[in-house]
């Protein structure tokens, strides 16, 4: 009955209540939505640094990744895999050659790692072929008889094998897209003309165009006047087992966009047994074999595992090979923590407010109570669950809401391209797909109910006070 | 037998730096089956000792025995239980639960004493009917008049069977149609039930109907007239 009573009683000053519930929920969703989408971007991040880049575990010879010295290779590398394979949890595992070295074009050059891949096993480990840009060729499918290199966005712009042109096609599409004519007609003038780097064009249209339809538009110009010449030539230069100075021409075979620039500009893939006769290196031999276990989840308890059965080598998991990555997890958390303190006692606040008002207004009627025979232990749980449903009505409304923003944004994500460059220089995407884990909706729901509970202790404290004699009066 | 058994009660206030004596040496009892009334001008404590009689309030000196209990000897938490069991309070202004319905109102203190729901809704069911409001059960206090209102406020106190009602001017809010009509029902319950009633008030009309007529003036009884 006393619960039916507090229920009834949340919605005595209807406006009053629905005015503290909006609240709660406003704050329950600003914090969960925003943490979602943080969340995910750490989330994409996390995932494409697995799927795209390390791997869950990478077994190196142990001076490898100090000294880079081509000699350091995996001596025993059918032993490595089956000690690996034989490990519960591994679902795959693939060796590579890494050397160093320089890519250089007719008009640039830079620093580069170059892997040797066994493209086939990459493919079903790896991702990195599904973030082949379209229209720029494939993930090693290309029947030529030169060497063949696969290479980011970031590494073909500094060597110059992307141009900006706006060709009549490039221009029609843009009509398609949406953009506007008199936009279309403002940047006509760059028809026909070449630019070099983005930099170059995005110069040249901001000439032409007004800040804001530069800010709306901008990027939609640059990707359709992006161009590639399918087989680009770039020679790369590195040195072979002997430590002697080697290299040779490869034809881009296709270019790869992933969102972390750094990875773009600078790594390179080859097959493996073209790497192998150029360096020299002997069949069977490798600097690093990776492996990839059943989820991210088990990489912490896995990686002790499997560096006890090797231990000649150096056995890291993702997190130890990116600290960075495991301390964005640990700074998010963080930053959950300092959301969720801000929400909670604004709730508070608002709850304490509230359900004094509450008790000051029922003064004569909390009287009556004590003087019928109601005990005080009963008028004190009365109060505290009418502020714990103000604070579940509410709470459930917020995660209600986050759920549906959560559930249509993770399909449409969210377009940050505005600050694409930034992002994507630390390796995080600027379209974002917010997500976030059941326990959190969990975790939240609790400390709702919690704060709920805590700011009624002092209204309801204050109810226990009131004599009934003068509360009878209404004093 | 004596209900209500008040011996040489005072109560006092300290108002400032003056001790005001709301009661000043009171003795009086109440038997079972009394109608009586307590007049007399305002601040003259007639509020004041049915507060005391009640168990709302301690008194400073004397002592009341409601049943044979001493309310004197009763902790706090047990002074709730006690005027839950033995004592009905109607209060000039209703004081119903306003988000209850007239039904539920009735049926409240039989809820905190646990009774089970069928015994509660058929109690419940004959207290509406005995006050003439049958078909108002469902009615929140908004929907119903400050007599339709009083009435439920009567058969809640009456719920469950305490030795004595304390009415507090419960006319006082009432046109004279509703008055009769609350005062015609209480009387009833005090002839067929044995229902004993106190009443503090001014009103003439709830005078005339007492059997018994106590009038205090500063906290001091000056008549005791039994009409019986």
């Amino acid at each position: 009955m006393i619960t039916a009573i507090a229920w009834k009683n949340v919605w005595r000053n209807k406006t009053r209540s629905l005015i503290v519930i909006a609240a709660v929920t406003i704050g329950v969703f600003a914090g969960i939505f925003s943490m979602a989408a943080i969340n995910s971007s750490v989330v994409q991040r996390i995932d494409a640094a697995v799927n795209e880049e390390l791997a869950h575990i990478q077994v190196n010879n142990k001076e490898f990744r100090s000294s880079a010295d081509i000699q350091n290779i995996i001596r025993d590398y059918p032993g490595v895999v089956s000690a690996l394979e034989s490990t519960p949890g591994v679902t795959k595992v693939t060796g590579r050659i890494i050397v160093r070295g320089i890519a250089t074009t007719a008009t640039k050059s830079s620093g580069v790692e170059i892997t040797g891949i066994d493209v086939g096993k990459e493919k079903e480990m790896f991702t990195l072929s599904k973030k082949l840009i379209p229209g720029t060729g494939s993930f090693f499918e290309t029947n030529t008889k030169f060497n063949t290199v696969f290479i980011g966005e970031k590494l073909a712009k500094e060597l110059n094998i992307i141009r900006y042109i706006l060709t009549p096609e490039a221009l029609t599409s843009l009509k398609e897209k949406g953009i506007p004519p008199e936009i279309v007609s403002k940047i006509e003038v760059l028809q026909g003309q070449r630019f070099t780097s983005d930099k170059k064009f995005v110069k040249a249209y901001e000439k032409l165009l007004a800040p804001g339809e530069i800010q709306k538009y901008g990027w939609k110009i640059r990707e359709a006047a992006w161009s590639y010449r399918e087989g680009s030539k770039i020679i790369l230069s590195f040195l072979d087992i002997n430590n002697n100075q080697t290299g040779a021409a490869f034809r881009v075979c296709g270019i790869f966009r992933t969102n972390n620039d750094m990875f773009e500009s600078l790594s390179l893939f080859v097959p493996i047994d073209e790497l192998r006769q150029l360096t020299g290196m002997e069949e069977g031999s490798f600097h690093r074999v990776i492996a990839r276990l059943e989820n991210n989840d088990i990489t912490n308890s896995m990686t002790p595992k499997i560096r006890e059965k090797l231990p000649d080598y150096e056995v890291l998991n993702w997190k130890e090979i990116q600290p960075d990555l495991a301390m964005i997890t640990d700074f998010i958390n963080q930053i959950y923590a300092v959301f969720m303190v801000l929400i909670l006692a604004a709730l508070a606040f608002g709850i304490v407010n509230t359900m004094l008002m509450a008790v000051l207004e029922r003064t004569r009627e909390l009287g009556m109570l004590m003087a019928i025979g109601m005990n005080r232990r009963k008028i004190f749980i009365m109060i505290m669950l009418e502020s714990i449903f103000l604070s579940i009505v509410g709470g459930f409304a917020g995660m209600a809401v986050s759920e549906a923003a959560i559930s249509i944004t993770g399909k449409t994500g969210i377009n940050l391209m505005k600050y694409s460059e930034g992002m994507e220089a630390m390796g995080y995407s600027a379209h974002l797909f917010p997500t976030i884990d059941v326990q959190f909706f969990i975790t939240t729901t609790i400390l709702i109910v919690l704060t709920g509970i805590v700011s009624a202790i002092y209204p309801a404290r204050k109810a226990l006070k009131l004599n009934p004699v003068e509360a009878l009066r209404g004093e | 037998m004596a209900v209500v058994e008040i011996n040489n009660v005072f109560k006092s206030y300290h108002d400032t730096e003056v001790e005001v004596k709301a009661i000043n040496g009171v003795t009086l009892s109440f038997e079972k089956g009394d109608f009586a009334v307590i007049v007399g001008p305002s601040g003259s404590g007639k509020t004041t000792l049915l507060n005391l009689v009640g168990g709302l309030d301690q008194p400073t000196g004397g002592e009341i025995l409601i049943a044979g209990h001493r309310l004197s000897e009763l902790k706090p938490s047990e002074l709730i239980d006690f005027r839950m069991d033995h004592v009905g309070f109607v209060f000039q202004s209703y004081n119903l639960i306003p988000v209850l319905t007239a039904a539920e109102n009735v049926g409240f203190i039989m809820n905190l004493q646990k009774w089970p729901k069928e015994k509660r809704m058929t109690r419940t069911n004959e207290l509406l009917t005995s006050v003439g409001l049958a078909d108002r059960h469902k009615s929140r206090p908004s929907q119903l008049s400050g007599g339709q209102q009083q009435r439920i406020a009567v058969a809640r106190a009456l719920a469950t069977h305490p030795e004595f009602i304390l009415a507090d001017e419960p006319t006082a809010n009432l046109d004279s149609k509703s008055a009769e009509s609350l005062l015609d029902i209480m009387e009833k319950l005090n002839h067929e039930e044995g229902m004993t009633f106190i009443f503090s008030t001014h009103d003439v009309r709830v005078m005339k109907r007492a059997h018994r007529v106590i009038t205090l003036e500063d906290g001091k009884i000056v008549s005791d007239d039994v009409r019986k």
